[in-house]
């Protein structure tokens, strides 16, 4: 109730609102210098929309994984703050935590929205054989009351959400049990291969 | 009743007020959802990070004294740049579709037909009395268009701004506690300092085994 006090307080502030609509202003120039378009191509019109309902949070981050691996490598290898030495350990020790942390997060996010799914079904949810799901207390714990009846996009992205939340509190505890020395053996083995050799102690 | 039906049964009526939230805010909007859990992997990734330091028995109260600012900070630059970026990004291609600067044939025809006005406004919505069949190819457009920018966000704002600005960060903090301990001979390191040429490797290493890992270890 406080919380909504001040919210509604800073809102009516005339403050807010001039800086409401100069940001509006400078947002609505943009838009303006953007022309106008169509997607007329099917081809196209598929595959957007095919990303809205397929791509999600494990799936971002294996993308931000392997982006990140075709590029923090190389703005640690000239980071000209530090020395040569350095920068090799620092270029190896960023590839070791890029594969460790999107190996673990990519397979804890799936797990847990697949936990999810399990765990909220609906009056029409079927089985791989496509019988009916008999409901219970265990199957509906996160089914939510206002999705209705019928598996929509809405109760797959609910989904989703739902099982990333629960994936990042599982992650809180596996990013110090298995992202942590993962990292350091992963960092320990390139500086053999690629760094002359010397030990990283750094992630102890 | 067994014990996991009665915690099912506890957590299924406890905590409906929250599903139904979830569901109403991000079902039909993935990209905020990336968005909002992204801002939250960065939060627990940094509370995790400082109560490895609050908790470690080899860090020095004093050292802690800096250690968990500075890693507060360095939670501030990722949390922020990850947030404005993105979410700017998000925003973004959500409005291209929402005020119709982005259209497919279908909804191109429904704004032709209704005749709306102030298409490419800011505060216009074009969703607004939209049949079932052209708001399905609406919300379709706009999903896909909000978790496409939401990603070119993220790789912006995750893999070239924040390892930039935490270079630059980390650098800058390492060589003032370098000047410190240069100042302070109690505190020197035995392998020596150079406090204006580049962190040399054992410097490097020294002030980094203070700290669990590296903050930027996002989950």
């Amino acid at each position: 109730m406080a919380l909504a006090g001040i919210t509604s307080y800073i809102k009516s502030s005339s403050l807010y609102k001039t800086v409401q609509s100069g940001t509006q202003r400078v947002q609505q120039a943009f838009y303006d210098c953007i022309p106008n378009g169509s997607i007329t191509s099917e081809k196209w019109q598929k595959r957007i929309k095919w990303v809205g309902r397929e791509i999600s949070s494990p799936e971002n981050r294996l993308i931000l994984g392997v982006t990140a691996l075709m590029s923090q490598p190389f703005i640690d290898a000239h980071n000209k703050s530090v020395d040569e030495q350095t920068r090799k350990v620092s270029v190896c020790r960023t590839v070791a935590k890029i594969l460790a942390g999107t190996s673990t997060g990519v397979l804890i996010r799936y797990g847990c929205i697949g936990a999810i799914n399990k765990w909220s079904k609906l009056p029409t949810s079927v089985n791989k054989m496509g019988q009916k799901i008999k409901l219970n207390k265990l199957n509906t714990l996160f089914s939510p009351s206002n999705a209705g009846h019928e598996l929509s996009e809405a109760v797959k992205q609910y989904r989703n959400t739902l099982g990333t939340i629960l994936s990042l509190f599982v992650m809180s505890i596996t990013n110090f049990v298995i992202d942590a020395p993962l990292t350091r053996f992963l960092t320990n083995k390139f500086i053999d291969k690629y760094a002359g050799g010397v030990k990283n102690d750094t992630s102890k | 009743m067994t014990p996991l039906n009665n915690l099912a049964e506890f957590a299924s009526t406890k905590f409906m007020g929250l599903k139904n939230y979830l569901y109403k805010h991000y079902g039909e909007e993935p990209g905020k959802m990336l968005v909002h859990t992204g801002v939250l992997s960065w939060t627990l990734s940094a509370a995790a990070q400082v109560m490895a330091i609050v908790f470690n028995d080899k860090i020095s109260k004093k050292e802690k004294l800096f250690l968990i600012p500075q890693e507060c900070a360095d939670a501030g630059i990722n949390i922020l740049s990850f947030y404005l970026v993105t979410n700017a990004f998000t925003n973004f291609g959500t409005k291209l579709v929402k005020t119709g600067k982005l259209t497919t044939p279908l909804i191109d025809k429904y704004i032709k037909d209704n005749k709306i006005k102030d298409i490419g406004k800011i505060t216009t919505d074009i969703s607004k009395d939209m049949p079932p069949d052209v708001l399905n190819e609406f919300k379709s457009l706009k999903s896909g268009i909000s978790v496409l920018t939401n990603t070119v966000g993220s790789i912006l704002s995750c893999n070239i701004l924040t390892p930039i600005l935490r270079n630059e960060y980390a650098a800058r903090k390492q060589k003032e506690i370098l000047t410190k301990e240069n100042k302070n001979p109690n505190l020197q390191s035995p392998a020596g300092v150079q406090i204006f040429k580049p962190v040399s490797m054992s410097a490097y290493q020294k002030l980094a085994y203070t700290k669990f890992s590296g903050s930027d270890m996002k989950i």
